[in-house]
């Protein structure tokens, strides 16, 4: 399987990148260029400039860039003097500019999309604010004072919508809710130099700083914020991003010194998983590309001319057969840190390879270049391999760039202190698995080829175990008629009406063969909308058709999910109404229960809905109007979140039309 | 700061002794720095329990003084005040705070200590016990609110060199959960300190510095645009803007500091300032004035630039070699940005 890089030259530096909903294309942004690519197999072609207009000021000059994951004709990105701008990719305009915000006072450092509402912008600056903007009102809807330095890093929570992580430069991490902007909400110290960038896990409640005393951290965020992992780093850390579908891999670059990537296993702080030395400068942003095997970088460089560079490779290792790898990786990353008992030994192989070729790269250069059998040992790193493997997928035309080792495990996690850090940590890696001399790069791509199909042909909103396997296998039973009856006799072009016209005759001529092979036939050619009404249409006939209950589950979930992209809600619930399976039509009946949370420290509420068990106070439940706790309904104003007993306030609003509290704000009461 | 004038005018700082050697252009300092006098400059108090470290600060930042030879430095057991006037944006006033200090003492004249001053930093030392150093802070601090409200309040938490990273964190957070508990306790919730970690082995204490005078200057975010203007149009990669006399930097572009940077200009500052006493053509004529400009070549294609703005900043620029030949064309912009630096300067 081959792995392939490639680049793109631009001219000037980069200081940050980012990637649309699909991936499928790329904007870079710097001091002076601003532009979009598109992402095609082996190289970049330039999309569009956004960088063109009559007046060239310092608007277009970017900090930092931001794609809208919901609606893709927008970007936001942060400029040097303190503008935050706004760009509609749909302007029939040749400039693209749709807005621009000159609420900040100092630099922006950076902006970021809210994860679920695409007209929120929320940005971070100098001068140690953060405001949300609102793109259809086009003004800062709210200041959050930090009350510390410049405010480097801001993200949204991908788990609790309205809550947002900032990060500074005196090394507070602070927590904000997006409703409350008077104060944060949670905060912490956690480092002891600024703090300059931060990613949430996308699974679970982790929080990562990367920060310049040389260290990334990362923070349970479930109670009390404590530092679970700690990675020491050669330089300080720039930007980091974790690793998609990987748990435990986080990806790093570094301010200044270290030109590389890192790719990191936090249960394993000193050394890279995997790390890249494509850039011959520091690398300013980097993006997976939605999978683990890709990811993007740019890179600041000195010249005035640099170069963008994509490579397609597969940068975190060297296994050649990526299905095997997708399915092993969880087990055999667990397995690093414990014993290799009972895990397939292919599996190991690819992985400690890895780690292998990172440690002991000097040595490794005589080394064979297959798998052998024996002991070696590598470096100050006095391991054996206790088994020998002969697995040969390295069989890739990269082959004679690697510097392999025959793979050892087994008993070199053990003596963690037998690890020569020093010096394979200063050493600037010299085992990149393909070689550019180029000038420089400012942009680099990694990816591997591998193309084989995705398993499910739409993203599956749940997950679902034991799924017989989707339509598309099924070109391999061509669609035969064994009729038993009537011979064989194609009617697949038929309309369906008329099939479903036959169905009351059963007595003649059993159609559930017949039915049954054009269901399949409609799923195979992706008309999954035919296969689906004639299975409702159906009703109670299907049973005796002999389709597996798994797959028409599978059909009907691809069904409503594509009523879904075309946003066909209503018919979506009827098709889960008159569903017939369970986990389907039990769709609607999920996630319908809303959870309240206490004001002051956001523990859920569950025993009663106005006392806090954390807290032991109902001030969150007082009426505005009589200041007593309500204990029957509590209704509230949507804007401000002031409100107290429905009575009270049906009273208040007969005569007023302002908040009772008054903070000012002009409630609705209907 | 209403009242500050109030209290200038009958409190003369000069009127201690002035015993230390290195101020080179201490005498001349008053009259040549332009419109901005001594009593509109922004003024520092740095307090804290004695053996806290404050006059090694002083005599580290301010005199130049090598950190190993303030272990040999005599305890202050009196009040003393330290007036460094020679620079042109801050006027610093080190008072020297033993612990005996009543606040209560009817000749403690709080209104003419903090009316007049900025920012008020207090030092606590991490490698002592801090207990009875926050209970100074919290009275210090509830104190000089009363007096001035819009005074800044920065706590050095010092020596923290001989700490590990791990307990190093571990003091400051110990140290800003309690002082801020303390200070909600006492309905003083309005009021916000900054915690920086200090030492003077490396250039943090500096670093600290900076960042306390930064936020005195009121064109602090005009002369960072300036800088990120200068740096967007040209090759350049960080440019600060330096207090000569103190190596303490009074601006910067918006990109992250790094350390080893930060150290590199500083170390650059005295190389220029030493060797320009050493061949300076007069004997009495100031090392650093006018018409400094230095240009050093390090042996990683780096170029560090260095050009005077005024009388006490100087400019210095890290750019890569490759990139210095281009430079020509960015003269101008370079000679505009400086002359607008000293027209923000002087305003």
């Amino acid at each position: 399987m081959t792995s392939r890089t490639s680049y793109i030259t631009q001219e000037g530096p980069a200081n940050a990148l980012a990637l649309n909903k699909d991936n499928s294309q790329v904007v870079i942004a710097g001091r002076n260029v601003f532009k979009i690519f598109t992402l095609l197999d082996d190289k970049f072609e330039e999309f569009c400039n956004l960088r063109v207009g009559k007046n060239l000021n310092l608007n277009f000059s970017c900090n930092d860039v931001a794609w809208n994951l919901i609606e893709d004709h927008l970007l936001a990105t942060a400029a040097t003097n303190g503008a935050v701008v706004v760009w509609n990719l749909n302007r029939p305009s040749r400039s693209k500019q749709e807005h621009v915000f000159i609420d900040h006072k100092r630099t922006v450092n950076k902006v970021s999309f809210h994860t679920s509402e695409p007209m929120l912008l929320i940005s971070g600056s100098q001068d140690g604010t953060m405001k949300c903007f609102d793109l259809r009102t086009k003004e800062a809807t709210k200041t959050f004072y930090s009350n510390t330095e410049s405010v480097r890093d801001v993200q949204f929570s991908p788990h609790q919508a309205h809550t947002f992580a900032a990060v500074s430069e005196n090394g507070q991490v602070q927590l904000w809710d997006m409703r409350k902007a008077d104060k944060y909400f949670q905060h912490f110290t956690a480092h002891s130099g600024p703090i300059f960038a931060c990613d949430w896990h996308p699974e679970t409640t982790w929080l990562a700083t990367a920060s310049r005393d040389k260290t990334i951290k990362v923070w349970d965020l479930t109670a009390k914020p404590s530092c679970d992992f700690t990675i020491h780093t050669i330089a300080s850390v720039g930007r980091v991003k974790w690793r998609p579908q990987r748990k435990y891999h986080i990806g790093s670059c570094a301010l200044v010194v270290d030109c590389g990537i890192n790719v990191w296993d936090i249960r394993r702080p000193y050394i890279p998983f995997a790390s890249f030395n494509e850039h011959k400068d520091v690398a300013t942003g980097i993006a997976w590309r939605g999978d683990p095997q890709s990811f993007l970088s740019t890179s600041r460089i000195s010249t005035i001319w640099s170069i963008i560079k994509t490579c397609f490779e597969n940068p975190l290792g060297s296994n050649n057969n990526p299905t095997r790898r997708q399915v092993s990786e969880p087990d055999a990353v667990n397995v690093m840190n414990l014993l290799p008992i009972g895990t397939n030994n292919d599996q190991l192989n690819s992985v400690f390879d890895n780690d292998v070729r990172s440690l002991q790269s000097e040595s490794a250069a005589g080394a064979a270049t297959t798998a052998t059998t024996g002991m070696i040992s590598g470096g100050d790193d006095e391991t054996e391999t206790d088994e020998p493997l002969d697995n040969n997928h390295f069989t890739g035309p990269y082959l004679t760039n690697y510097r392999r080792l025959p793979p050892d495990y087994g008993k070199r996690h053990q003596p963690k202190g037998d690890f020569s850090f020093g010096e394979c940590e200063l050493d600037p890696l010299p085992n990149s698995i393909i070689d550019f001399s180029n000038g420089g790069d400012n942009f680099a791509i990694c990816n591997d080829n591998n193309w084989s199909l995705p398993k499910e042909a739409f993203p599956l909103r749940h997950e679902i175990q034991n799924r017989s396997p989707p339509p598309e296998q099924f070109p391999n039973h061509p669609p035969e008629v064994n009729n038993e009856d009537t011979g064989s006799i194609l009617i697949e072009d038929q309309p369906c009406q008329l099939v479903i016209q036959c169905v009351p005759k059963p007595t003649f001529w059993n159609p559930s063969s017949l039915v049954e092979n054009t269901l399949r036939h409609h799923a195979n050619i992706k008309d999954i909308q035919t296969t689906v009404s004639i299975l409702l249409a159906l009703g109670d006939k299907r049973k005796s058709i002999n389709i597996e209950i798994a797959l028409q589950e599978h059909w009907l979930l691809e069904y409503i999910d594509m009523l879904g992209k075309f946003k066909l809600w209503d018919v979506a619930t009827k098709i889960i109404q008159l569903a017939w399976i369970s986990s389907v039509s039990q769709l609607n009946q999920q996630s319908t229960t809303v959870h309240t949370c206490c004001s002051t420290c956001t523990k859920s509420l569950q025993r009663a809905g106005w006392l806090c068990d954390r807290c032991h106070s109902s001030k969150h439940a007082l009426c505005s109007l009589c200041h007593q706790v309500v204990k029957g309904i509590y209704t509230w104003c949507q804007g401000c979140s002031h409100g107290g007993h429905i009575h009270h306030m049906s009273e208040w609003f007969e005569t007023n039309k302002t908040c009772p509290t008054g903070c000012g704000h002009l409630c609705e009461y209907s | 700061m209403d009242d500050e004038d109030q209290y200038q005018t009958g409190y003369d700082v000069g009127s201690f002794p002035k015993d230390f050697g290195y101020t080179p252009f201490d005498g001349e300092a008053e009259g040549t720095t332009g419109p901005l006098t001594g009593d509109q400059k922004p003024r520092i108090l740095l307090m804290g329990l004695r053996r806290s470290g404050k006059s090694s600060i002083q005599k580290v930042v301010f005199h130049k003084m090598s950190p190993n030879e303030t272990l040999f430095l005599e305890s202050t057991n009196k009040i003393i005040k330290d007036d460094i006037c020679n620079s042109s944006f801050v006027q610093f006033q080190i008072w020297d705070f033993p612990g005996q200090i009543d606040f209560f003492d009817p000749t403690f004249d709080s209104d003419m200590i903090f009316g007049g001053c900025g920012a008020l930093v207090f030092v606590i030392d991490a490698q002592d016990d801090y207990m009875e150093a926050l209970n100074k802070l919290h009275m210090t601090v509830s104190k000089a609110y009363k007096v001035n409200q819009a005074i800044k309040f920065e706590v050095f938490i010092h020596k923290v060199d001989g700490l590990s990273d791990d307990y190093k964190m571990e003091t400051q957070r110990d140290i800003h959960t309690r002082a801020n508990d303390d200070l909600a306790d006492s309905a003083c919730d309005q009021i916000h300190l900054s915690f920086h970690l200090t030492s003077i082995y490396d250039h943090s204490i500096f670093e600290a510095f900076s960042k306390v005078v930064q936020k005195l200057i009121p064109q602090l975010p005009t002369l960072e645009n300036l800088l990120n203007i200068l740096i967007s149009n040209s090759a350049i990669e960080k440019a600060f803007l330096f207090d000569v006399v103190s190596k303490i930097y009074i601006a910067t572009d918006s990109s992250p500091v790094d350390m080893q940077s930060y150290e590199l200009c500083c170390d650059m500052i005295d190389v220029v300032i030493d060797v320009s006493c050493i061949y300076g053509l007069r004997e009495e004529a100031a090392a650093f004035d006018s018409q400094s400009s230095s240009l050093i070549k390090l042996n990683n294609g780096t170029i560090l630039y260095l050009r005077e703005v005024n009388k006490f900043l100087a400019l210095v620029c890290i750019l890569r070699e490759d990139n210095f030949e281009r430079q020509g064309q960015y003269k101008n912009l370079f000679l505009n940005l400086v002359f607008t630096c000293k027209l923000y300067c002087y305003l």
